[in-house]
């Protein structure tokens, strides 16, 4: 099925630009370079090319032109009259003629000066042959520069004409101008088509969907005819001429009874009986619009015979078809889009009608014995003659009705806007509903800047909760720090107690980044410490800094010693760990302090968990931050495998590693390595 | 989907943006800026094309700049003395004049006697013989080069058959072969396309005007009838003579100018 989709149409380039285009093409895509002692076959053959691949590109464009622009006669006769009235079919054929025409004197310009080429000898003439070439087809584009134009206009109208599938069901509205029939279209679908009180405001065919049944139909609105003889017609008429002819649709005419369209009643009827032959053989409804100005009781004895003339005329069609001959209501309806009554009567009446109507003929056709072979419709059988209606429980019921009353009950917002003067006046108070330990801070200001700070920093939902933590760890810190004051069994001088608050600042903090590294498989550098060609982090450096301090190294190392992970001290530090049970406590104070140290350190409680998020961090949400920690963990990963210690890391531990750059090869060359 | 005249429509419903008229005199405003940077900083034979559309245009415009400042104003006309009028005190004097009316098939009989014709290019580049054929080497093994290849345009009248191949000394290639010429006429500056009837005269010598070989210069006769000349007796004339301006075999055409 062939859509009619006239939007993918390349554009057309005007007769310049073309040239250019093409032009430059050839000097992009073809070889540039080329000197006079080249072997004259070669010489040939590159400007050959030149003329070969100017040639081909447009023949190229100019086909696909002519290919897109649809054929007159081998679409859809509403199509074809459609372009046909729209942009003259004689014209239009002419101008893609042209460029047909100018697609085969380019082809023969090519093969013409291409033959010619065989026979040059120098790189002068064989160069001023290409150029008679490619000038002489430049000429024919330029020659048909007007054609292109009027082809490139067509193209953007084709575009904006409305898809009209013109084989599946559709209802048509015709009438007098201003009768109603954009207004009823809007109604029913969401076609947005302009309403203007003056005479032609639609200027050509425009489309609407609409579903009755499941189904989906399309309502074509038309520019309103004039009663005229049909030579006299306009272009905008044609459309709406052209569509009734050639689609297979519902009709649906507009009448306007009170006149206010400026036609009379006679005069709608007499273009009525002028088209009707259009009618033939589709589904006619006769809509009396704007019911609310003017009832169809109250119109005058004339007026009324002539509506029963046309009604009598609809009712043929009825007849015609097969249908029952009873049905008055479908051919004579009634309605006001103004006020909205009767129009989807109407739309139901016309879809009704082209349904039955399509029904029909399909049965009739042969397809569908086939089909009718393949389906079959059960009915089950009445079991008895109970009627059992749906089934809603009473709650549901009574929940529903509540909803309704409290709809109505509840005052919004805009209803007190509206109360209080309006949207200008009244601006609504958005603390209103605030909830807050107290009520009367509702209304208060809060500050932004504080001291120099954000507030909105340091606020947390949850900040006097953590406080009592904090303060909790602080206070078993603080018998722990008593203990530890008592290390020794005596108190310790002020100036030892500030030494060791200082190591235990710098100890809190060396820890702190060590927390940040955290050691698990993928952060611990696999790569052992060998390449530390410095030795600088050695008991011996810390012995000296702790004695520039003014304190005894020698128990710091010792623990030093013991704490750290190689494989000469695992024996001892087990040793230690077995004694814990049976030792005393008291005695091997070191490890077990260093044990609690251990644990303590491992499992010290922080104030948040890892992913919270801090107010002041910056992240959106708790798991943004996973992601953040979870990304710098990975990008550790592949520099701990390097065993490089940061990203500024560039150390190269050997820069001439032996086996890259000595030795014999067993096969092969070695000028790769 | 957007139907018939939808950005009007929009526009009729919902007017213009609020800035849309200030940005577009600005956008309007800067084109002239670009322009000029394209013009300055164009190269190659993009910068060409563009100063040469860009003279064109500049030369237009002070055109129409000088017609809007030409004004219509009133100025004295002087009264100028026709030819032939000669004061009253001289009227009545006679004089002879003594010139010589020659008729014009006197001028064109004196003409063809002394056997000279006023042809557009009287000087013509003569063609070197080098220049015009290509040796052929034939024979078993390929030692004899007596044939010759003519390079240049060339033509053949309509029954023309070669001799046997094994015979024929100057080869006329059928890709140069041309039968129609461009030709121009120098009083009316339009160009036709005519048939060529047969060569006349090519001035490098009479070896090439037997073999019809159409240089730059060579005086040849083309079929006329599309014109509609008729002489002054009456009878259609339906062959003159025209010379060739272009070199052929370079520009793929033959260009000529009729010869009247």
């Amino acid at each position: 099925m062939v859509q009619y989709n006239f939007k993918k149409m390349t554009v057309v380039p005007n007769g310049k630009d073309f040239i250019d285009i093409i032009l430059s093409r050839t000097q992009r895509q073809t070889p540039t370079v080329v000197h006079k002692g080249y072997a004259i076959s070669r010489l040939r053959q590159f400007y050959m090319r030149k003329v070969k691949y100017t040639q081909q590109n447009f023949h190229e464009k100019l086909s696909t032109i002519v290919d897109e622009f649809p054929r007159l006669d081998d679409i859809h006769p509403f199509y074809g009259d459609l372009l046909h009235v729209l942009y003259n079919k004689d014209h239009y054929k002419l101008a893609l003629g042209q460029i047909n025409t100018a697609r085969n004197l380019i082809g023969k310009i090519s093969k013409d000066y291409v033959k010619l080429l065989k026979y040059g000898d120098s790189l002068y003439r064989c160069k001023c042959l290409k150029v008679a070439a490619l000038g002489r087809m430049c000429t024919v584009i330029k020659r048909i520069g007007p054609s292109l134009a009027y082809l490139e206009q067509i193209r953007q109208h084709m575009a904006r004409l409305p898809s009209i599938d013109p084989n599946t069901r559709t209802v048509l509205i015709c009438g007098y101008p201003n009768v109603g029939k954009s207004s009823f279209i809007n109604k029913i679908t969401r076609a947005d088509v302009d309403v203007q009180p003056y005479a032609f405001t639609t200027k050509s065919l425009f489309v609407g969907h609409t579903d009755y049944k499941y189904l989906r139909y399309q309502v074509i609105d038309t520019p309103g005819i004039l009663d005229r003889p049909f030579e006299d017609r306009n272009i905008i008429e044609m459309c709406s001429i052209t569509a009734l002819a050639h689609l297979r649709a519902a009709v649906l005419f507009f009448l306007d009874i009170s006149g206010s369209c400026g036609y009379s009643i006679a005069q709608q009827a007499a273009l009525f009986h002028s088209i009707k032959s259009l009618f033939m053989n589709k589904p006619l409804i006769i809509v009396c619009n704007k019911t609310d100005l003017q009832p169809l009781d109250g119109i005058s004895e004339e007026d009324k015979k002539l509506v029963a003339e046309m009604k009598s005329e609809a009712m043929k069609t009825v007849i015609g078809q097969g249908g029952e001959a009873t049905n008055d209501d479908g051919v004579l309806l009634t309605m006001s889009t103004l006020t909205e009554e009767g129009v989807i009567a109407v739309k139901n009446a016309a879809c009704e009608r082209l349904l039955n109507q399509r029904v029909e003929l399909k049965m009739k056709s042969k397809k569908i014995n086939d089909c009718l072979n393949r389906f079959h419709v059960a009915m089950p059988k009445p079991r008895d003659n109970k009627e059992r209606p749906p089934c809603i429980p009473q709650a549901v019921i009574e929940a529903k009705i509540k909803q309704a009353a409290e709809k109505e009950k509840r005052q919004t917002e805009r209803d007190l806007e509206n109360e209080n003067g309006g949207a200008g006046v009244y601006s609504a108070s958005l603390k209103k509903h605030y909830i807050l330990a107290n009520d009367e801070w509702k209304e208060d200001v809060m500050p932004e800047i504080l001291d120099g700070h954000n507030v909105s920093d340091f606020v947390d939902p949850d900040i006097l909760h953590r406080l009592e933590e904090l303060e909790r760890e602080e206070g078993l810190r603080q018998e722990e720090d008593g203990d530890d004051f008592e290390m020794d069994g005596l108190e310790l001088t002020p100036e030892e107690k500030k030494t060791l608050a200082a190591i235990r600042k710098k100890k809190s903090l060396l820890i702190q980044e060590h927390r940040i590294k955290k050691s698990t498989a993928e952060s611990r550098p696999i790569v052992p410490r060998k390449f530390d060609k410095d030795r600088e982090f050695t008991t011996k450096r810390m012995g000296r800094q702790l004695s520039k301090l003014g304190i005894d190294p020698s128990r710091a190392i010792e623990r030093a010693r013991s704490r750290s992970v190689s494989r000469g001290r695992k024996r001892e530090r087990s040793v230690d760990r077995g004694d814990n049970d049976g030792g005393d406590a008291m005695d091997v104070d070191t490890p077990n302090k260093k044990q609690r140290m251990l644990s303590r350190s491992h499992s010290r409680s922080r104030s948040r968990p890892p992913t919270e998020v801090a107010p002041g961090e910056g992240f959106k949400d708790s798991n943004q931050k996973a992601k953040a920690l979870q990304k710098a963990r990975k990008s550790n990963k592949n520099r701990n495998k390097d065993a490089r210690r940061g990203e500024a890391d560039r150390v190269i531990p050997t820069l001439k590693p032996k086996h890259l750059f000595s030795g014999k090869r067993s096969i092969g060359k070695t000028q790769r390595r | 989907m957007p139907q018939g005249d939808y950005i009007d429509l929009h526009r009729k419903r919902y007017g213009y943006r609020p800035d849309h008229f200030e940005r577009k005199r600005k956008k309007e405003a800067r084109l002239v800026h670009k322009r000029s940077e394209t013009a300055q900083k164009a190269l190659g034979i993009k910068g060409k094309m563009f100063a040469k559309k860009r003279y064109a245009e500049k030369a237009l415009m002070k055109k129409t700049l000088i017609m809007h400042e030409e004004s219509s104003t009133r100025r004295k006309v002087d009264d100028d003395v026709h030819e032939g009028s000669i004061p009253a005190y001289l009227i009545d004097r006679v004089y002879t004049t003594r010139a010589k009316i020659l008729n014009n098939t006197i001028k064109q009989k004196r003409k063809e006697k002394a056997g000279k014709w006023d042809v557009p290019l009287p000087k013509v580049r003569p063609v070197a013989e080098d220049e015009m054929f290509k040796i052929l080497r034939s024979g078993k093994r390929k030692t004899k080069q007596w044939k010759r290849m003519i390079t240049k345009a060339t033509f053949v009248g309509p029954g023309f058959t070669r001799k046997p191949p094994k015979y024929e000394r100057f080869i006329r290639p059928s890709g140069l072969r041309f039968t129609k010429a461009h030709v121009t006429h120098p009083e009316l500056k339009a160009t036709f396309n005519l048939e060529i009837i047969g060569v006349k005269k090519n001035p490098n010598g009479q070896m090439y005007t037997s073999l019809g070989v159409l240089t730059k210069g060579t005086i040849i006769e083309v079929n006329v009838s599309e014109l509609g000349l008729v002489t002054p007796a009456g009878k259609v004339v339906w062959g003159k003579y025209a010379q060739v301006t272009n070199n052929p075999e370079i520009d793929g055409c033959v260009n000529a100018v009729l010869l009247v």
